[in-house]
C-alpha cells in the first residue's frame, strides 16, 4: 500500500546519489529550455539526449519508459487529435477527414507541444523514480523551505492511499445497506453523495486529531529543526547546479539576443 | 512541590453553555500513576487536553483556574513549551501517525527532529525507546502497514522518545483488541515501574486496579471520588455514575444481594483479590457444612 503513490525505486546509481536539489534544478532547467528555448525541436532533443540516457544511467530505464508511456500516451494522443483537427488557419492539407482538414502546420504544432509535455512530465518522473520523497523534503526543509510546506507534500503522498482505503470501506458499508453503486451514469452519480459526505466529514475529524498529534510532537516549536537522514551535497552537486543555471541563462538569453 | 497542580479549574468549550469541567482541584506527585475514570462525556478527554495544554491553546473556550506543570503555568505559556513537558497519546492510533514519515524509525524521530536534537542523540534515543517499547522489529516497516496495537505502541514510543516529565494517555486502548490492549498495557506497566508520572483516562477497570496509585472519578465534569483503587473501585455506588465496574466487583455485589457476602468486607477489584475473597467464602461454607 505504501508504495502506491511513491514512484521511488531504490537502486545504486550516480543519479540516486545526486543531491535532490540538483535533480530538482535539472528538472526545472529542462522544462524552461523545452518551453522557452531558442528552437522548437530542443524539447525532443533534450528528451532523447538527456532524459532518456539519464534514466538508463540511473538503472531505472525500463520503469521510466513504461511509466512515461502509461502517463503520456493518452494525453499526447488526445492533444494530437484536438490540435491537428481544431487549430484554425489554413495550410498544406495532409488528409481530409469529413469536413476537416488536417494540415501539416497543425500536426507540427501538435508535435512540438507533445514533446514539450513529454519533457516536462518525464523529467519529473525521473526525479521521482530516483529520489525518496522524504529525502527531497528534508533537503528542502534544511534549505529553508517552511516545515508546513514539506509536511503537506509528504503527508499527502501517505494519506491519499489511506483515503482510498477509507472510501472503499464507506462504499462497502453503503452497499451493504442497499445503495446501488453499479449501473448507468445517473445511478453512479447518485451513489456518490452517500460516499462523499462521510468521507469528507470523517476526514475533517481526522485532520483535527492529526493536528493535535503533530503539535504534541513539537511540530510548531521555534527551535531549528534537525534531520535524521543525512543528505549528501557534494561539491560536484553545487557545480552541476551552477552549470545548469548558466546553460539556461545562456540559451534563453541567446533567444532574446538573436531576435 | 507537586509536579502537576490543578487549582479550581473550570472550562467551557466554545459555543456551549455548560462547563465541561467544574472546579477541578488536584495535585499529582512526580512518579504517581493517576487513573481517571467516568462515563462518556464526563470530561475525561477534556481533562487530558487541559493537562497537555491543548486547552486553551488549541481549543479556545473559557478557562478559569490554574494549571501548573513543573511550575509552568499552562494558560500563560506557549503550546510548544508545554509539549516538551507533557506528552499526550490518545485513542485513535491511526491519527497519531504523523503521515510524513515512511518508516517507524523515522516516525519516532519526528518529534526529536522538531526539537532540533543532533543526529547522534536522535539515533540513540530512538533506539532506546524501540527497545523499551519492544518494537525493534518494526523499525523499518511503514507506520501504516501495522496492526492497531502496533500503531498505538509506535504512537506511544513517538511521544515517550521526547522524554516528557508527565505522560497523559487518553483511552489508549479503546480501539484495540484484547491482544493489542495487553501489549500496550505492558508498555505502560514498565513505564510506571520506571517512575514515569502517568495520567491515564481509561475504562478498563481490571488494568486500573493493577497499576494506579490513585483513581479519580469524574461525573458531569466534577470530581466525585478520589482515592486508592481499593477504596474507589470497590464502591458499587459508582454504577450510578455510568461506570462499569470490574466483573469481580459485580459478582461480589450479586453475592451480597443474596445475603451471602460477609458483612463489612470490601468487594474485590482484581483477580487476585477475588480469588482470595471467594476462596475464604467457600472454605467457610465448607467448614459450616461439616
Amino acid at each position: 500500500m505504501r508504495d502506491r503513490l511513491s514512484f521511488y525505486i531504490l537502486r545504486e546509481s550516480p543519479i540516486h546519489r545526486m543531491n535532490p536539489l540538483t535533480k530538482l534544478t535539472l528538472v526545472f532547467s529542462l522544462i524552461l529550455l523545452a518551453f522557452l528555448g531558442p528552437v522548437e525541436w530542443l524539447a525532443i532533443l533534450l528528451f532523447t539526449t538527456v532524459i532518456l540516457p539519464l534514466s538508463f544511467l540511473a538503472h531505472v530505464g525500463r520503469e521510466f519508459l513504461s511509466a512515461t508511456a502509461r502517463l503520456l500516451l493518452p494525453v499526447i494522443g488526445f492533444l494530437f487529435v484536438m490540435q491537428s483537427i481544431f487549430l484554425p488557419g489554413g495550410g498544406t492539407a495532409l488528409v481530409q477527414v469529413w469536413v476537416l482538414d488536417i494540415t501539416l502546420e497543425n500536426v507540427n504544432i501538435a508535435f512540438v507541444n507533445a514533446t514539450r509535455i513529454l519533457t516536462m512530465i518525464s523529467s519529473f518522473l525521473l526525479l521521482l523514480l530516483t529520489t525518496h520523497p522524504s529525502a527531497l523534503m528534508s533537503d528542502l526543509a534544511r534549505r529553508g523551505v517552511p516545515g508546513p510546506i514539506s509536511y503537506t507534500v509528504t503527508s499527502t503522498l501517505q494519506i491519499l492511499p489511506q483515503m482510498q482505503v477509507k472510501a472503499a470501506t464507506i462504499m462497502d458499508a453503503q452497499r451493504a445497506r442497499g445503495l446501488e453503486t453499479q449501473g448507468n451514469l445517473m445511478k453512479r452519480i447518485r451513489a456518490l453523495l452517500p460516499l462523499v459526505a462521510p468521507l469528507v466529514f470523517g476526514s475533517l475529524v481526522d485532520v483535527e486529531e492529526r493536528a493535535i498529534a503533530i503539535e504534541a510532537r513539537a511540530f510548531n516549536s521555534p527551535r531549528q529543526k534537525t534531520s535524521l537522514v543525512e543528505i549528501d551535497d557534494r561539491p560536484i552537486d553545487r557545480r552541476i547546479r551552477w552549470g545548469l543555471i548558466l546553460v539556461v541563462i545562456f540559451l534563453l538569453g541567446s533567444r532574446l539576443w538573436l531576435k | 512541590m507537586a509536579q502537576v497542580t490543578i487549582n479550581n479549574l473550570t472550562y467551557t468549550y466554545p459555543l456551549t453553555e455548560e462547563p465541561a469541567l467544574r472546579e477541578i482541584s488536584i495535585e499529582i506527585q512526580a512518579g504517581e500513576f493517576l487513573a481517571v475514570i467516568g462515563a462518556n462525556g464526563a470530561g475525561k478527554t477534556t481533562l487530558c487536553y487541559t493537562l497537555s495544554g491543548f486547552i486553551p491553546h488549541f481549543f479556545r473556550g473559557e478557562l478559569q483556574g490554574k494549571i501548573l506543570i513543573d511550575g509552568l503555568d499552562t494558560a500563560n505559556s506557549k503550546l510548544y513549551e508545554i509539549v516538551e513537558k507533557v506528552g499526550l497519546a490518545f485513542q485513535n492510533p491511526f491519527n497519531q501517525i504523523s503521515g510524513s514519515k515512511f518508516t517507524v524509525y523515522e516516525e519516532i524521530a519526528f518529534g526529536l527532529e522538531n526539537l532540533g536534537l543532533p543526529r547522534d542523540e536522535i539515533r540513540s534515543r530512538v533506539e532506546w525507546i524501540l527497545a523499551l517499547t519492544g518494537i525493534e522489529d518494526l523499525a523499518e516497516r511503514s507506520p501504516y502497514a501495522l496492526s492497531g496495537g502496533q500503531q498505538q505502541k509506535v504512537a506511544l514510543a513517538s511521544i515517550l522518545v521526547m522524554k516528557p516529565g508527565v505522560l497523559v494517555l487518553d483511552e489508549p486502548t479503546s480501539q484495540l483488541d484484547p491482544i493489542g490492549t495487553r501489549e500496550v498495557f505492558q508498555v505502560i506497566r514498565s513505564l510506571a515501574h520506571s517512575g514515569q508520572t502517568i495520567i491515564l483516562a481509561e475504562h478498563k477497570m481490571e488494568w486500573i486496579a493493577e497499576f494506579a496509585d490513585r483513581v479519580l472519578v469524574l461525573d458531569k465534569g466534577e470530581i466525585v471520588r478520589l482515592g486508592t483503587p481499593q477504596q474507589v473501585l470497590s464502591d458499587i455506588n459508582l454504577l450510578s455514575s455510568g461506570i462499569g465496574l470490574s466483573r469481580y466487583t459485580r459478582v461480589a455485589h450479586r453475592v451480597n444481594q443474596q445475603k451471602l457476602w460477609p458483612k463489612g468486607q470490601r468487594y474485590p477489584i482484581s483477580l487476585q483479590e477475588a480469588t482470595e475473597a471467594f476462596g475464604r467464602l467457600l472454605s467457610q461454607e465448607g467448614g459450616s457444612k461439616k
